[in-house]
């Protein structure tokens, strides 16, 4: 209740002084519930170092998981340690960890500048502090040009950016964003992937939700899958779609000759079924997307097919999701 | 993010002024801070008007002992008649006939011409006081018994007693000589009594209530619970400051927007009151104590409300709804401060302990405000003809409750305000640490 009187924003208070080793993100059986409605149940869960992916559809609480993480909400059990302490009870962590939140609504009425440096005060800094850091960061975001611009006039990968910008300015060790990409226009896409692997490359340890699985994949390998508020799985992409591989995958392909390209797609080993959906498109069956990938370019120029073309309709996070809690059958 | 040791107004320019300076720049962003502005400055200005008209207005000159008027018809008024020893009510009695003769006074003369000439102090007891400017009383051909009719054994005077009841209330008798004081300048004692009622009225409804609750209600309701719903508050505690520090700044820098306009209007007000109102001079410079204690009393205020209602904001997304009540409680208590000041009930408002502030500065300025009331409602005579502007002013004047001395009524007041703020901040921090934010 007490205030700050230092006004410093330490990470380190009297009452809370960091413990050594701890990790930056640490929950143990942690379960959030209105009622009888679970939006989390029992995630345990260990982050330090490296950037981690949340991948989940909308509505599998990543979003509840983030302000859990940023002390918005109390977990009704379990524990929440950032950096070993409980963000619920003490702030103290903040000095250390930058938030993207997810919400469009930002104060339009001012620039891009006067938001992140007055921000970045309630961090410690000082006013003069505060207006070096705000442009350090503006420059890292790649919003040099626009930082006098009122943020109301911003496009929304821009605001995306100086919300980026905010969550940096106190130079944090662990940097969550929520939905980063949501609605960016390519450009900003790249540039916001870009800062995200940045980051990662200069040790901090990142935590991005997003529902799109390839999004997720051109960032990280590492990531955690939530469905319904249970944890799927937890682990590297790839290893990931390895199992994934096991398990038949559908290639659609859109052609103008689908007869003749099925005729000569049969002879490949890997194919063990083939369909057409309609006149104009082909669909194979395969357990080994790669191979098929890899064979795939050469018969179809040799051939002489024409194909418009070519989708893998599995290959998203939906269908991982249904291999995944069907226990792996499909 | 090198930190070297600084002093504290940079240490304060950090957290504390960053938010100040934003919720600043917020509400001048937002059209309802100006629309409630601009219409609490609207809604003063137009009683500063009606204020104005008032005072230039001439109030009628009445003549109430009645000695203007000449009865027997002989050209000469009852008064110079009385005086001069002949008889008003005979016509062929009267100060014509005196070698020299005397020409009659106009009639004129006999109005407003015994005003109140009195020196007494608010102890208990018995004093006389009075002077018989008109000599109806001292100079006429009365008897020594007719001279005096309050029979204190003093001719010609005024008998103004105080006395102990055994409600512990004191309570006041007054008993004239007839033809003492009796004929008093209504439209002096109306402008007087109508500018001090002004005053105090204003002060007391315009400022501490009106502005002191309808301020907070609209602009301070909001701070917390704006930012929750529009989801912009997980800005502000992404950072690591704890919620009852957000929720004391933003209070701070809704401060920093009423504070201002309530002294900006405090000095239009004491403007206008000590130009316009009734002076020897060209300005009043006696009230500007009391405006000082209007705006003080105004500032303590908007500070608890503010406190208050940004905290029912926390509470519930409908915050403003919960805060009504108290606004009205609060207008029950604003009047009834003024009918029963010494009610106990008062002790539970914010309005009661704010009041008692203005009602000490007043003590404090115009000591003889209740004297001033006891002769506009005793108005010449012992038939209690009320002065115009005596009941009003009886009305919006009122002691300090608690039987407390005027200083330390105002410093009690001051620090229980004090006290109130910082219990509702404490409130407001709680409710907030313990909300969740989706």
């Amino acid at each position: 209740m007490i205030p700050d009187f230092d006004q410093q924003g330490k990470a380190e208070t009297k009452e809370w002084a960091p413990e050594a080793n701890a990790p930056a993100i640490l929950l143990e059986n942690v379960s959030k519930s209105y009622g009888r409605i679970f939006a989390l149940s029992n995630i345990t869960l260990a982050l330090n170092g490296g950037v981690t992916g949340v991948l989940g559809m909308n509505g599998a609480g990543k979003s509840t998981l983030f302000n859990i993480l940023m002390g918005k909400l109390k977990v009704s059990q379990g524990t929440v340690k950032l950096f070993g302490t409980d963000p619920w009870k003490n702030p103290a962590p903040y000095a250390r960890i930058g938030f993207v939140p997810e919400h469009e609504k930002m104060y339009d009425w001012m620039t891009g500048h006067e938001f992140v440096s007055t921000f970045a005060r309630l961090n410690g800094l000082t006013r003069d502090e505060a207006k070096i850091e705000a442009d350090r960061v503006l420059e890292f975001v790649g919003l040099t040009d626009v930082v006098h611009k009122k943020i109301g006039q911003y496009s929304k990968g821009m605001r995306q950016r100086v919300k980026i910008a905010h969550a940096l300015v106190n130079d944090p060790e662990l940097i969550i964003l929520d939905e980063p990409l949501q609605g960016c226009d390519p450009l900003a896409r790249t540039t916001i992937m870009n800062v995200i692997r940045e980051l990662g490359r200069m040790g901090r340890t990142v935590l991005v939700s997003s529902h799109i699985l390839q999004e997720i994949e051109r960032i990280t390998e590492q990531i955690v899958i939530l469905h319904q508020g249970r944890l799927l799985a937890l682990g590297n992409l790839h290893s990931i779609r390895e199992r994934l591989d096991k398990i038949p995958h559908r290639i659609s392909i859109q052609t103008d000759s689908p007869k003749q390209l099925a005729k000569d797609l049969i002879d490949i080993d890997e194919v063990f079924g083939i369909s057409f959906p309609d006149g104009q498109n082909l669909s194979i069956q395969t357990h080994n997307l790669g191979a098929i990938h890899s064979k795939l370019p050469g018969i179809i120029v040799e051939n002489n097919h024409k194909v418009n073309a070519i989708d893998n309709p599995d290959d998203d996070l939906a269908s991982i999701l249904g291999y995944l809690t069907s226990g792996g059958r499909v | 993010m090198a930190t070297k040791p600084d002093t504290r107004f940079q240490s304060l320019d950090r957290k504390a002024s960053a938010i100040v300076e934003f919720t600043l720049r917020q509400y001048r962003t937002k059209k309802s801070t100006w629309v409630v502005l601009g219409v609490g400055f609207t809604a003063l200005a137009l009683i500063f008007l009606i204020y104005i008209d008032v005072m230039a207005s001439e109030f009628e000159a009445i003549d109430n002992d009645g000695d203007s008027t000449d009865y027997d018809n002989d050209g000469y008024p009852k008064g110079q008649e009385l005086r001069l020893g002949t008889d008003p009510w005979d016509d062929e009695s009267h100060p014509g006939l005196f070698d020299p003769p005397v020409e009659p006074d106009p009639a004129s003369m006999y109005i407003n011409e015994d005003g109140f000439d009195w020196d007494v102090t608010s102890e208990l007891g018995t004093q006389s006081t009075g002077i018989d400017d008109d000599g109806d009383c001292l100079e006429s051909n009365k008897t020594a018994s007719q001279k005096d009719t309050n029979d204190n054994g003093v001719p010609c005077d005024v008998v103004v007693e105080f006395y102990r009841m055994q409600d512990g209330q004191i309570y006041s008798n007054i008993e004239s000589d007839s033809g003492v004081d009796e004929d008093p300048d209504e439209d002096a004692y109306a402008k007087e009594a109508i500018h001090l009622a002004f005053v105090l009225s204003i002060g007391k409804l315009g400022f501490v209530l009106l502005l002191g609750i309808f301020l907070p209600l609209f602009m301070a309701t909001g701070l917390i619970r704006d930012e929750m719903n529009s989801g912009t508050m997980h800005f502000m505690l992404a950072k690591p400051i704890s919620r009852s520090e957000v929720f004391l700044y933003r209070t701070l820098g809704y401060l920093g927007v009423v504070w201002p306009y309530v002294i900006f209007l405090g000095i239009l007000g004491a403007l206008v009151s000590g130009f316009v109102g009734p002076s020897d001079g060209f300005f009043r410079f006696a009230d500007l104590g009391v405006w000082l204690a209007i705006v003080f009393a105004t500032m303590m205020a908007t500070l608890v409300y503010g406190m208050l209602f940004n905290a029912l904001g926390v509470l519930w997304k409908y915050g403003i709804i919960l805060a009504i009540p108290f606004a009205a409680w609060e207008l029950g208590m604003a009047l009834l401060s003024m009918g029963v000041p010494d009610s106990t009930l008062l002790r539970f408002s914010v309005i009661g302990w704010a009041l008692m502030i203005v009602d000490a500065a007043a003590m404090i300025v115009w000591p003889n405000l209740d004297l001033f009331i006891l002769m506009g409602n005793w108005g010449g005579s012992d038939d209690f003809n009320y002065l115009q502007g005596s009941e009003p002013l009886n009305f919006f004047s009122s002691k300090p409750g608690l039987g407390l001395s005027a200083f330390t009524a105002l410093i009690i007041s001051t620090l229980v305000l004090l006290f109130q703020a910082a219990l509702s901040w404490f409130i407001g921090g709680a409710l907030f640490k313990s909300k969740e934010i989706q």
